[in-house]
């Protein structure tokens, strides 16, 4: 138990500090002076001096690599270029958009296909096979920017029943309650079309792994037993297929991670991809490092969780023996 | 055994012709204007005028053009003629309510060239309409027959092009800037094989020579190539390719660079473990056991063993490739000056498609994305299949 653990939060700290390196070393490999992209040449003398001295930029690399990890540790991130304003001011509100989005579509979209995916296995060549197959090869193939423009073309235009923009109704509705359901009406078709997207490989996956699990003699005996097929079905096979399951959540994660970040610019919501997307094509380099450095962090705190559930899932971490990863 | 060549053999071959000939076939510059923005398709724009071209020539002195419809956009008239004679000419243009307007005139001589904008205010001032008045709807105020002719002496060669741009064009419309949405698609084919094939081409190079060193190495070596692997499997590629695009630039051969060293893991996996299961079978050891050097059993014996897995891989990673482009240059972090469909869709998305509900701009260069997947993954599994018979009618894959 100890030895997992203290592998997978290393591993997570070694992945986090190579996300900062690459921050560091990308916008420091950029041509011309390294000072301009980090201090703004149109800030006044005096802020260029203070972001010199906060940022340590007269100091030798190592000593300036040192004090750049310190201050993403601490979410300082220095100052936009477009905004002139601090840049975690600016993501802090973009962070939990971001979050619900990833986080819905995630649950959404394994959930369903979980479901669809036990299903379909329990029965071959049915009805909801054929969907789960297609729905695969679908999101295998089709850009998934080009299926929410689709939707969004469909739901927002032909049949105006979504908005069309945005992650809240401008003006904001007064009472908390109004302001939720807006804020989940303008959720619904982006997380939605994510779902769209994700459950067809999920279903697939939980599929496969089902009509393996399906064949094994520890089926055989619980149905000799004439133990009920529902219980059969969850408590035994699908228990037993849990822990490759949540593998695929780790390996769909940065996928899912980049989907949001398209997902965001198709529907303009207020998300830290879109902010992103926004400083790099404004030049503002503060602000794209700090956005990505936020992804990638988002990434690793839920592989850690993802790992977390892996734990807990399969017995013989539980009771802590080595497992070959 | 029955031996059709697959579907996507040929789908492909298709699409490389059309990347090879397609703007030959339909020729013209497709960063021109053809129709007025966002006109829906031909066959589906309902009332809109069609386009109207007519010439003014030796042979045919009047343009006569029945009008049903509002006035167009614009119109242009554009040419020149050559005349034996010096003596006067000039263009006139009677509407169906009976006005004339003088378009052009000549005072004699012998090439007469002729350039007309309806948009142009030099010509507007000669008509004698304000400046900012549309002088098409000056020239077409009804329904009716309207007449352009040519007064004066015939000319002995040359011809005018009197075009009026369409409500509805062509095939697939036109986008924001009244560009023809087919020409473009067209175009744009190049772009997506172009980078999809070379980025991971370079992938696949990088990914073999990776996975053949780790796998054969085995040791430290392995480990730490292994290692590296996980990780920049476990992070978001698109974000890195985005903050990479925003550094170097926007150009084309980056795209292909960038995309290539982000895209080799795969590769290198499959044929790591390959290379593993090889170096402990008997012929490589035999081979070492006679003295051979460990550059030449890779590169002897290794290297034809992993190529059909290399092939396969260069399929099935060119989908990927392709779909990174686009969503690339979805974000419009592309070459403005190159036409690509992620470019198209990106164009759209930011140009206001969707107030003008411009279906045309958005489906096909998708499918046309899809299509390309599709035909990439087919052709991969097909490959595949011919390295290793035994998945030919596997289970349900």
């Amino acid at each position: 138990m100890k030895s997992y653990w203290s592998r997978r939060v290393l591993g997570a700290a070694a992945v986090l500090l190579l996300v900062i390196a690459a921050n560091f070393f990308l916008f420091r490999i950029m041509p011309g002076d390294v000072v301009s992209t980090i201090i703004d040449p149109r800030f006044s003398p005096e802020a260029k001096e203070r972001m010199r001295e906060v940022f340590g930029l007269d100091l030798p690399m190592g000593r300036q690599f040192v004090i750049y990890v310190r201050r993403m540790l601490t979410f300082d991130f220095g100052i936009s270029f477009l905004s002139q304003r601090p840049v975690w001011d600016e993501l802090k509100s973009r962070v939990p958009n971001t979050v619900a989005l990833l986080g819905s579509a995630l649950i959404l979209s394994s959930a369903l296909g979980t479901w669809l995916g036990v299903k379909a296995a329990r029965k071959r060549g049915g009805f909801t096979e054929k969907v789960v197959l297609l729905s695969g090869s679908i999101s295998f193939s089709f850009p998934s920017f080009f299926v929410q423009l689709v939707l969004l073309l469909l739901f927002a235009y032909t049949f105006p029943v979504f908005p069309l923009r945005g992650s809240v109704s401008i003006p904001l509705p007064e009472t908390g309650l109004a302001r939720t359901l807006d804020y989940l009406w303008h959720l619904l078709l982006p997380a939605g079309s994510l779902v769209l997207l994700g459950f067809g490989s999920w279903a697939i996956y939980v599929r496969n792994l089902m009509v393996k699990t399906l064949g094994e003699d520890f089926i055989l005996m619980a149905r000799a037993k004439g133990l009920p097929e529902s219980r059969i079905l969850w408590n035994h096979a699908f228990r037993s297929a849990l822990p490759p399951v949540l593998t695929l959540f780790l390996l769909a994660l940065p996928g899912i991670v980049s989907g949001a970040v398209l997902t965001e610019t198709v529907f303009s919501l207020h998300g830290v991809g879109k902010y992103l997307l926004d400083s790099i094509l404004g030049h503002d380099y503060p602000a794209a490092g700090a956005a990505f450095y936020i992804l990638g962090l988002l990434t690793i705190v839920s592989n850690l969780a993802a790992d977390a559930a892996y734990a807990l899932a399969d017995p013989r971490i539980r009771v802590g023996r080595r497992v070959s990863s | 055994m029955k031996k059709i060549p697959r579907w996507s053999f040929i789908a492909f071959l298709f699409i490389l012709a059309i990347a090879v000939a397609g703007p030959a076939a339909f020729p013209g510059d497709p960063g021109q204007t053809v129709a007025k923005p966002f006109a829906p398709p031909a066959w589906s724009g309902g009332d809109a005028p069609p386009p109207f071209s007519g010439p003014i020539s030796p042979s045919s002195r009047e343009i006569t053009i029945e009008w049903k419809w509002d006035a167009p956009e614009n119109l242009t008239l554009k040419g020149q003629l050559t005349f034996d004679e010096d003596a006067p000419v000039k263009l006139v243009w009677t509407t169906a309510e009976g006005d004339s307007f003088t378009l052009a005139s000549f005072r004699g001589g012998r090439l007469w060239k002729v350039d007309i904008d309806a948009r142009d205010m030099a010509f507007k001032t000669n008509l004698g309409i304000p400046p900012f008045a549309n002088a098409a709807s000056m020239l077409f105020p009804g329904r009716g027959l309207h007449i352009l002719s040519l007064e004066g002496p015939t000319p002995s060669g040359g011809s005018l092009d009197l075009t009026l741009p369409g409500g509805k064009w062509g095939l697939l419309g036109t986008d924001q800037r009244g560009r023809d949405v087919l020409s473009l698609f067209i175009v744009g084919v190049r772009v997506s094989l172009l980078v999809g094939i070379s980025a991971t081409l370079l992938a696949s190079l990088l990914g073999l020579s990776v996975g053949l060193a780790s796998g054969y190495l085995g040791g430290t070596a392995d480990s730490l190539i292994m290692r590296a692997v996980d990780v920049l499997l476990s992070i978001p590629i698109l974000p890195i390719l985005m903050v990479f695009v925003g550094i170097w630039g926007k150009g084309l051969w980056q795209l292909v660079v960038i995309l290539g060293l982000f895209s080799w893991m795969g590769t290198a996996r499959t044929v790591r473990s390959l290379a593993l299961s090889l170096r402990e079978s008997c012929y490589v050891e035999n081979l070492r056991s006679i003295g051979a050097r460990s550059w030449y059993i890779l590169y002897r014996h290794l290297l034809p063993e992993a190529m059909p897995v290399v092939l396969a891989a260069l399929s099935l990673g060119v989908p990927g490739a392709i779909l990174a482009e686009a969503g690339l240059s979805f974000l419009g972090l592309s070459d403005p000056r190159v036409i690509s469909w992620g470019r198209m869709l990106h164009e759209a998305h930011g140009f206001g498609a969707f107030t003008a509900g411009a279906w045309w701009l958005i489906v096909p260069p998708g499918l046309g994305i899809s299509l390309i997947c599709l035909v990439f993954l087919d052709m991969g599994r097909a490959i595949e299949e011919m390295a290793d018979p035994r998945l030919k009618g596997g289970d349900g894959r």
